[in-house]
């Protein structure tokens, strides 16, 4: 069975000449990436880290995010990546609870890093850089590693964000994450001659799924450290890039930003959107521009790669998340326990060779969200007559108003129609009494009030789905990879 | 040519970004930070697309700093810049 530094390891075989990883001017082949695994990997041993411990990442997507993931895997070790956009109070949640031996950065968040470990033996090196404590060119000796890594083994840390509380610890281990790989490649048909566009953090479950799938079978893979529209836009155009991973925000500023010329974008031919859910206004403004429909992908940080919507007939399905990967089975469970018929409303659950057992240290949580061997996702939604996954809210955000449960999905759906509406979150809150109130925040385009609102939605809903409490708000606050924090606007 | 970068500057923070301005509190040197401009990179990046859009520029976020989002004067600066290197 497969460990992670094989899905590499074969891949060079196969390709050692062909360009693994392209950053602005530098880029490496397969043969120099796998040299530079290797003699990270003996520096990182030098530097006393072994199987079993924790190596934090805290950088930018780049070639080294690249060679420090497949370097600590080489060593049986767990990458714990940390967003690079992380301020000080985060990143103190993220040392404290992984407790890493290293953390791996560059010049630029080393001051951060410093400040975040300095109470504890946690040590800090800079891989990336000028004044950079590993380089490719003096550091490569391989003769040294062992190879006893188990395809139980632990192989990398993420955290969940939830609706509430604390991120919560996810350890995923070889074999999830090689099932993974085998799961997306299977289905997306992805090749040699591919060349994928990570601007999407590598860091978050979505971008790691993508970017081992595409290691997998050798595609190139080009990174930006930060989104940048028209690096974007230069890049898709001028190396001829086939797959790109967004979510829905990069999707509707790149379809916004003003080009002088019309560009040739002829040669992507799968767009990716994940994160949140796509709205029909940036499915169609996409296309307009770029010629090709986005498609919506499904995912978690518990489990990888659900779904992908590689439908035919995009147009007619634009709201699906598309039908489950290989290997991967989704249901709807009703509240009862049984399995909902199509096109029944339930909770989606998930069954993969690619999820985790559970969150590290929180049994309850895991009895909550893991029964019966499948991972209970929290989001509702259904399966059509054809297979294809619609989520159409969140189970533990649904409003009960006095027995009668509301969507706030539904409610979202129908105020953005609002002609000066521009952003929606509808949320449940308590009042003095305990009773849940349907609430609306909304980011107005123009001047609007409350009477505008309410005229808007009476008639066109029940009474008791109406928002009793509307707050205008200037943005909403949202996770790295735009979904809405909803703690945040209770 | 200037007065009227500053109004379609004036405007576009008005409609776009910062609805709730009424346009004599945005004068040509007040601090944009007061109304959270520069502070969040995705509303600044809709701040940007909509400049774009307005004056048909094109405008590299990486150029862009709190010190250009200061105030309008600072923004129309940088636009008649961009405006001349399109020309």
């Amino acid at each position: 069975m497969s460990v992670v530094p094989d899905l590499l390891r074969k891949t060079v075989k196969k390709y050692p000449d062909r360009t693994a990883v392209v950053e602005g001017e530098k880029s490496v082949t397969y043969g120099t990436l796998y040299s530079m695994v290797e003699g990270f990997s003996s520096f990182l041993k030098s530097r006393g880290v072994g199987h079993g411990d924790r190596v934090a990442i805290l950088l930018p997507n780049s070639i080294e995010y690249i060679v420090c993931f497949f370097g600590i895997a080489r060593l049986g070790a767990i990458s714990v990546p940390i967003n690079a956009a992380y301020k000080e109070e985060e990143m103190n949640f993220y040392i404290s609870d992984s407790s890493p031996r290293i953390v791996l950065t560059d010049e630029t968040l080393k001051q951060l890093a410093e400040k975040t470990t300095a109470n504890n033996s946690t040590r800090v090196f800079v891989i990336k850089g000028d004044k950079a404590d590993w380089s490719y060119s003096n550091h490569y000796k391989s003769n040294d590693i062992d190879n006893s890594i188990e395809p139980n083994d632990e192989a990398i840390f993420l955290y969940s964000t939830g609706s509430t509380g604390k991120p919560k610890r996810v350890s995923r281990s070889h074999y999830n994450l090689v099932a993974l790989a085998d799961n997306h490649t299977q289905t997306v048909g992805w090749t040699e001659e591919d060349k994928i566009l990570f601007t999407v953090p590598l860091q978050h479950t979505y971008a790691l799924g993508n970017f081992i799938s595409g290691i997998k079978v050798g595609t190139s893979l080009y990174v930006l450290g930060t989104f940048n529209r028209n690096k974007v836009i230069d890049l898709i155009e001028g190396e001829s890039i086939t797959v790109f991973p967004a979510v829905p925000f990069m999707l509707n500023v790149l379809a916004e930003t003003y080009l002088k010329k019309p560009g040739d974008f002829s040669s992507l031919r799968l767009v990716i959107s994940a994160g949140s859910p796509l709205s029909k206004e940036v499915f169609h403004k996409f296309h307009g521009k770029f010629g090709i429909y986005p498609r919506q992908l499904y995912g978690s940080t518990e489990t990888g790669v659900i779904s992908i919507n590689l439908c035919e007939d995009i147009e007619d399905k634009s709201d699906s998340v598309g039908r489950p990967v290989k290997n991967v089975e989704v249901k709807i469970f009703l509240d009862n326990g049984s399995i909902a018929d199509t096109n029944e409303l339930g909770e989606i659950a998930v069954k993969s060779p690619s999820m985790a057992d559970g969150y590290d240290g929180l049994p309850d949580e895991t009895s909550k969200a893991f029964r019966g061997g499948y991972y209970f996702t929290g989001d509702l939604g259904l399966i059509d007559e054809d297979g294809y996954i619609k989520i159409l809210g969140r189970k533990k955000q649904f409003i009960n108003i006095s027995g009668n449960k509301v969507n706030p999905r539904e409610i979202e759906n129908l105020i953005i129609r609002h002609s000066k509406v521009k952003e929606i979150a509808v949320f449940g809150v308590k009042d003095s009494e305990g009773n849940e109130l349907v609430k609306a925040v909304i980011v107005p385009k123009k001047e609007m009030n409350m009477k505008e609102v309410f005229d808007f939605c009476q008639g066109r809903i029940a009474d008791y789905k109406i928002p009793r409490i509307i707050e205008f708000r200037k943005s909403i606050p949202k996770s790295p990879t735009g979904k809405v924090l909803i703690e945040s606007l209770q | 040519m200037n007065e009227e970068i500053h109004v379609r500057i004036r405007n576009v923070l008005i409609d776009k970004i910062q609805s709730e301005i009424r346009p004599e509190d945005l004068k040509r040197d007040t601090p944009l930070i007061e109304f959270g401009v520069g502070v969040d990179s995705i509303a600044t990046l809709e701040l940007l697309v909509a400049l774009e859009s307005e004056f048909q520029i094109t405008i590299d976020e990486d150029e862009v700093n709190q010190e250009l989002l200061e105030n309008i004067d600072c923004i129309a600066e940088y636009i008649i810049k961009r405006i001349e290197v399109s020309t």
